[in-house]
């Protein structure tokens, strides 16, 4: 009896090392080594090196020069993150309740967009909102937008590509949630005098919420800190701290100020999402 | 009561301005591929019990549904109290239903369940209300639970209340006891009973399950495909079935070919394989002179070859068992006759007469005013094949 | 599994056992050197961080180059099949070049530490050039074995303070920076002064990515020299630079598809490199080139040999073939950039080409007066500028 007991110990072991070496592999290990860059010395260089100085002032500095791009990318990825669930609602209500033997197919549209490169897809937003494009050709047109007004390069642009890019992970997570719902229950509230609108925020909304929780994370989380769709779509007016993240370790090799600026944006949307969902009263999901 | 059924039935037979209750006119409801409801017409009497049998498939939930606003005809009208609700929209209707798998909202606890619609209506004293509907089920220790950890009988119970409380015109029941083991379904048609004479509101209650209908119906309308068979008091559908689907899929039903030779009198007399048997007029519902001689299994008597048996007229020999079921409180015989047909019989064990064995001949006999007359032009044995899901 | 009888609780001394336990594992933390503490410094000794070299019986040359850079190489006549025809050496060429900073990040960690990156010869602009030969790898060539380059190379790219006698580098293309426009939407657009201060074109230019093809106009129109000048007048370009970013009359700094913005409309002028600037001219002739009055930057993209390459006295083959007048000249018909070789000029005039008189190929004396380059820096001004630049870039 004891025999059997021990060994369902160990294959629960066995399960989890691969989940547990991967996170260790590959998060631990360059989250640590993050944090030690964050802490090195800010006058090293590739030339000479860097050595642990447990420079806090890099943070300090971090926050005091770049806090701009972090109010900027809250903003644009909480917008981003607005507009997707708005849209993926829509659309994974539809296609959860109305697309009838569509289902699949639909589904399989939503992440067709996946099957071409992320950095293509969004340099051909550069073309949709070019000044020689139609969207601005037709706003122009209807004097929506004035004869010298541009879209690219507007916050607009890249809430816009934002939006775009991260649909899908709205959508699917959503979709999970409002297709278990069970249309009767939408049924009853329309018996029990609720009209669809009232039905809508009584039943099919809570219901869905573990979708909306899960979504919205999977969108504001990555969108923080994407730097494509700026570096694409935005000016140097919209740069988002993930441009900033890019450029300070690529261009300027300053690695103790990118790797602070790194550790920040991770904490903080830790902070928040911890936040968030105790809120959402959802901790299950975690 | 029983009375009122045939009322009932002449009233749904004939044009006209429907009574106060709940009225259907020529209701059809078609789909892609087939027609569900097929021209229905049908009254249902306010404070009545109202039982909608069927087989599964038959067009009973479609119309329960329409009723209740969730489906739209595809023609034809529905008068509620004298108004017309065809086009109404569910939220509007004084209606309310009991879903077959009660369809309690999980996110809420049982009395935010109870409290959904009246908080819909704004009406006042929504927590007195609530806790007197949740005492007439018994259920007012677990206003704070959601439906998840309920029992499925206490889930029937919630779901119960959350229409009732609404005080509809009509409460529809779609299957309701569906879920529930056999004991429990027991009980709960019990209470059910209890609640609508306690309420005093119409319930249409549609079910597959003849018994369930039986036990708690004023009012049974058998439904096939998409029309109603026929409607009346229980006792009356069974003791005198007008067609043999109705014959066979309320109970059991021997269906005998015969030829009706006279219709004299008060009798019908009609020539079964030879032998000629008695039926009284109004039980005969062949119109030709062919018919199926119809007797329920229980009204059959069975005795040794040349015993006297307590049943003037008909008189049936020649019969050997051919299968023995004891069950109990009755035996089951299964009774070959001359003309090759297996007859049913069912004997209560009262222990007045030994125990017939397989290969014993026999002979059988029926009380004429038992008996009745099918078309023939009807398919012997419809509704019998239909499962009890 | 019962728990054996009077099981006592934590005694002292165990308690004492215990902290001592922890202090030791303490110490011993602290007496190791805790990984990725530190980050050696990545400078190598090329004289030591060297292969040796199998060129003579291996004959075989690996090379990175940009795209786009060199007349289609299966070509039976191309200029590589004659080198291989020639030589014997057979050319595994690649062009996964797209950048400075990127190709350093890629190969960083290499190089920095003495590990082949597998390639014999790299091709990288003036300042990475001048960064990677600081660090200390790249080899040094052997001027004996390439006669032609020394003979051959153009006076305004000799002498260039990062590596004056060419012992690391020699030029494979060189090109100017200047300001390209869309004649069909704006006017001329005469200066870099101009560019960030007139209000017809504001938040309609781009300005290019890397920091000195930009800061170089931006310390002229301060009135400084981009091959000699200050820590102020740095200081003062920043600024200037920093304010037009803020005033949005820079709309981006990009490197890559500027001339598309600007033939679209989505961009009216930007500072361009000339050999884009003739590419996007085939297309649409409105997008003119002009040398601005702040002058125009020269510079050039240099192949190098990396440390630890196999097949050094190959690659000297290499840059020898190309440095004759004849190869050059082959090149400079299919390239749109300025061609460095003396003598190649002449010969497709004889051959009667169209691209002989291009100024933008082969610029006139009077324009070449006209450049300046960027003075070398050293490690410390490297950083501080290249963080100057990127705080300023990054908005």
């Amino acid at each position: 009896m004891s025999e059997t007991v021990r060994r369902k110990g160990i294959t629960g072991y066995i399960l989890l090392a691969p989940a547990v070496v991967w996170l260790v592999a590959f998060f631990l290990i360059p989250f640590y080594s993050l944090l030690a860059a964050s802490l090195f010395n800010s006058d090293g260089s590739d030339f000479r090196g860097y050595t642990m100085t447990y420079e806090w002032s890099n943070y300090w500095h971090a926050i005091q020069d770049y806090y701009p791009q972090f109010i900027r990318s809250l903003v644009y990825a909480g917008f981003a993150t607005f507009f997707c669930l708005i849209l993926g609602y829509v659309l994974a209500y539809a296609i959860a309740f109305k697309s009838g033997r569509w289902k699949n197919l639909m589904l399989v549209l939503v992440i067709a967009p996946f099957f071409t490169s992320f950095l293509v897809r969004t340099l051909s937003w550069k073309l949709i909102l070019g000044n020689d494009g139609v969207v601005v050709n037709t706003l122009q047109f209807l004097h929506i937008l004035g004869p010298n007004g541009h879209l690219l390069y507007t916050p607009f642009a890249v809430v816009m590509g934002l939006t775009y890019n991260f649909l899908p992970f709205m959508v699917l997570p959503l979709f999970a949630s409002i297709d278990k719902i069970d249309y009767r229950l939408i049924e009853a509230s329309n018996d029990l005098y609720a009209n669809p609108v009232v039905g809508f925020f009584k039943v099919t909304w809570p219901l869905s919420l573990p979708g909306v929780v899960s979504g919205t994370l999977l969108t504001f989380i990555p969108a923080v800190g994407d730097y494509i769709n700026d570096e694409l779509l935005g000016s140097t007016q919209t740069r988002m701290i993930g441009n900033t993240i890019q450029s300070l370790f690529t261009e300027a090799n300053d690695y103790p100020a990118a790797s602070a600026l790194s550790v920040i944006l991770m904490l903080m949307i830790v902070v928040m999402v911890l936040f968030y969902v105790k809120r959402a009263g959802t901790e299950d999901l975690l | 009561m029983s009375h009122l059924a045939e009322d009932t039935t002449t009233v749904a037979a004939a044009e006209g301005t429907p009574g106060a209750g709940l009225g259907l006119r020529a209701l059809t409801k078609q789909f892609a591929n087939f027609t569900a409801v097929d021209s229905l017409d049908l009254d249902v009497p306010t404070g009545s019990f109202f039982a909608l049998l069927g087989p599964s498939g038959c067009g009973k939930t479609t119309t329960l549904r329409m009723v209740a606003g969730l489906e739209t005809p595809t023609s034809g009208t529905i008068h509620l109290a004298g108004k017309d609700i065809t086009h109404q929209k569910p939220y509007r209707r004084p209606v309310n239903t009991v879903f077959q798998n009660y369809a309690l909202f999980p996110h809420l606890d049982i009395f935010e369940n109870v409290a959904f619609g009246p908080r819909r209506r704004k009406v006042a004293g929504i927590d007195a209300e609530v806790h007197r509907m949740l005492e007439l089920v018994e259920l007012t220790s677990q206003t704070r639970k959601v439906p998840a950890q309920l029992s499925g009988g206490q889930q029937q119970r919630v779901a119960l209340a959350r229409a009732l409380i609404n005080k509809p015109e009509v409460l529809l029941l779609d299957e309701p006891l569906g879920a529930l083991d056999l004991k429990l379904r027991r009980q709960m048609q019990i209470e059910l009973k209890r609640i609508q004479t306690e309420v005093g509101i119409t319930f249409i209650h549609v079910t597959h399950d003849q018994e369930e209908a039986m036990t708690m119906a004023d009012t049974i309308a058998v439904m096939n495909a998409g029309v109603i068979e026929q409607m009346g008091a229980p006792d009356d559908l069974y003791e005198n079935p007008r067609t043999t689907f109705v014959a066979n899929f309320l109970g059991q039903s021997n269906l005998i070919d015969g030829t009706i030779r006279s219709r004299d009198g008060d009798m019908t007399r009609v020539d079964m394989h030879g032998i000629m048997v008695s039926v009284p007029r109004e039980r005969t519902h062949a119109t030709d002179s062919r018919g199926w001689v119809g007797i329920r299994p229980e009204k059959v008597l069975i005795g040794e070859e040349g015993e006297a048996l307590d049943a003037p007229g008909n008189t049936i020999p020649g019969g050997v068992i051919s299968d023995v079921s004891f069950v109990g409180v009755s035996t089951q015989y299964l009774v070959r006759m001359p003309w090759g047909q297996e007859l049913q019989v069912f004997e209560q064990n009262t222990g007045r007469r030994r125990i017939f064995r397989t290969g014993d001949r026999v002979e059988l006999s029926w009380r004429p005013e038992y008996a009745f007359v099918l078309d023939h032009a009807q398919d012997a044995s419809a509704g019998s094949q239909i499962d009890d899901e | 599994m019962a728990e054996g009888p009077g099981r006592p609780g934590l005694s002292r001394r165990t308690v004492l056992r215990g902290a001592g336990g922890v202090a030791f594992v303490g110490a011993s933390l602290a007496a190791l050197k805790l990984p990725f503490f530190s980050v050696d410094g990545a400078q190598q000794d090329p004289r030591t961080c060297r292969a040796t070299d199998v060129s003579a019986t291996d004959k075989r040359l690996i090379i990175s180059n940009w795209p786009e850079y060199i007349d289609p190489i299966h070509k039976p006549n191309s200029t590589v099949s004659v080198f291989e025809q020639r030589t014997g050496i057979s050319v595994d060429y690649t062009d996964d070049i797209n950048d400075n900073s990127e190709f350093y990040a890629k190969v960083k960690n290499q190089l920095g530490s003495c590990q082949s990156i597998n390639r014999d010869m790299i091709v990288m602009t003036d300042w990475m050039a001048a960064r990677m030969i600081g660090l200390g790898w790249i080899q040094p060539l052997d001027a004996s074995k390439m006669p032609n380059l020394h003979k051959n190379l153009i006076p305004r790219l000799r002498n260039r303070p990062w590596d004056p006698d060419l012992k690391y580098h020699a030029p494979w293309q060189s090109g100017l920076t200047g300001i390209a426009y869309n004649a069909d939407r704006t006017g001329e657009v005469k200066s870099f002064s101009e560019l960030l201060t007139r209000s017809d074109l504001h938040g309609k230019i781009t300005l290019l990515t890397e920091m000195r093809d930009t800061m170089g106009f931006m310390l002229r129109t301060v009135g400084a020299d981009p091959d000699k000048f200050t820590d102020t007048q740095w200081q003062n370009a920043l600024d200037s630079l920093s304010k037009a970013v803020a005033d949005g009359q820079v709309r981006s700094f990009n490197g890559n598809d500027y001339l598309n913005d600007l033939a679209s409309g989505n961009t009216l002028a930007c500072a361009a490199w000339s050999g884009d600037v003739i590419l996007a001219q085939a297309d649409n002739p409105n997008i003119k080139f002009v040398t601005p009055e702040e002058g125009l930057s020269l510079w050039a993209d240099n192949m190098l040999v990396p440390n630890l390459a196999q097949h050094q006295a190959n690659a000297e083959k290499w840059i020898d073939y190309y440095y004759e007048p004849d190869v050059a000249a082959k090149l400079a018909d299919w390239n749109y950039y300025i061609c460095p070789v003396q003598g190649a000029q002449e010969v497709m005039l004889k051959l009667d080409k169209p691209a002989a008189k291009s100024p933008l190929i082969f610029p006139t004396d009077e324009m070449l007066a006209n450049t300046w380059g960027f003075m070398a820096l050293n490690d410390q001004q490297e950083i501080q500028y290249e963080r100057d630049w990127a705080d300023v870039t990054s908005g």
